[in-house]
């Protein structure tokens, strides 16, 4: 079993994405949790801009990354799949480029919060996505990611 | 169910004394690793659309995992 995700491996996604110039944002909890919010998970989840060009961009910096992807497995990423799951390489790794509660990316990527160059989706859409999700476990977790949003309102 | 107002209190105090952790170290806590039955069984899976996604989750998680639909 792979071990847990950590800083470092939060810092080569960063540096290899940017180095293939891919546009993506972090999403879910674990964009939540580089916002600040203490809560537990288990991986990684990115929200990708889909286009050709951008997945292909991807999919190289995934390979750099030590993710083992077979070519149809590159093609599959490069055409843009809605939701792509990856444990195939050094952590796991979740791949939306659609996701639920969100129009586009670009409207994502306009309102994204830089924590120490980890691009992030602002806590109203990771929140947004995850009511429009409506599993369980992202219903449980929402009373307390509406707090911390209320709670970094009054520390502006 | 809705938080009661010492529920907030308490993770008003917990979101403080993360913001007093550097991220290196929030992170540390913050990433677990358990094995997930079925979803981590597998090196890789696609779905066309998001919709495919949450009814392969219903249909093939435990539900206890907490990956279905909440009704």
């Amino acid at each position: 079993m792979v071990r847990a995700f950590d800083y470092r491996q939060a810092e080569e996604i960063r540096d290899a994405l940017a180095r293939h110039a891919v546009r993506y944002l972090f999403i879910g909890k674990s964009g939540a949790i580089l916002l600040g919010f203490p809560d537990t998970t288990q991986d990684a989840d990115l929200f990708v801009a889909k286009d050709p060009a951008n997945g292909r961009a991807l999919a190289a910096a995934l390979g750099e990354l030590g993710f083992d992807l077979t070519p149809q497995q590159a093609a599959e990423i490069e055409s843009g799949k809605d939701f792509v799951q990856l444990k195939n390489g050094p952590f796991d790794l979740d791949l939306v480029f659609a996701p639920d509660g969100i129009e586009t990316f670009e409207r994502a990527w306009e309102r994204r919060v830089e924590i120490e160059g980890f691009p992030v989706c602002r806590l109203d859409d990771i929140i947004a996505s995850k009511v429009a999700s409506n599993r369980v476990k992202d219903r449980e977790s929402l009373p307390r990611l509406e707090a911390f949003r209320e709670f970094l309102r009054t520390k502006r | 169910m809705k938080p009661t107002s010492a529920q907030i209190r308490q993770w008003h105090e917990e979101f403080e004394a993360a913001a007093r952790r550097p991220l290196r170290q929030r992170m540390r806590y913050a990433f677990i690793r358990t094995y997930k039955p079925v979803l981590d069984d597998a090196p890789y899976r696609s779905f066309d659309s998001m919709a495919d996604y949450r009814r392969w989750c219903a249909d093939h998680l435990p539900s206890w995992l907490g990956y279905g639909p909440s009704v």
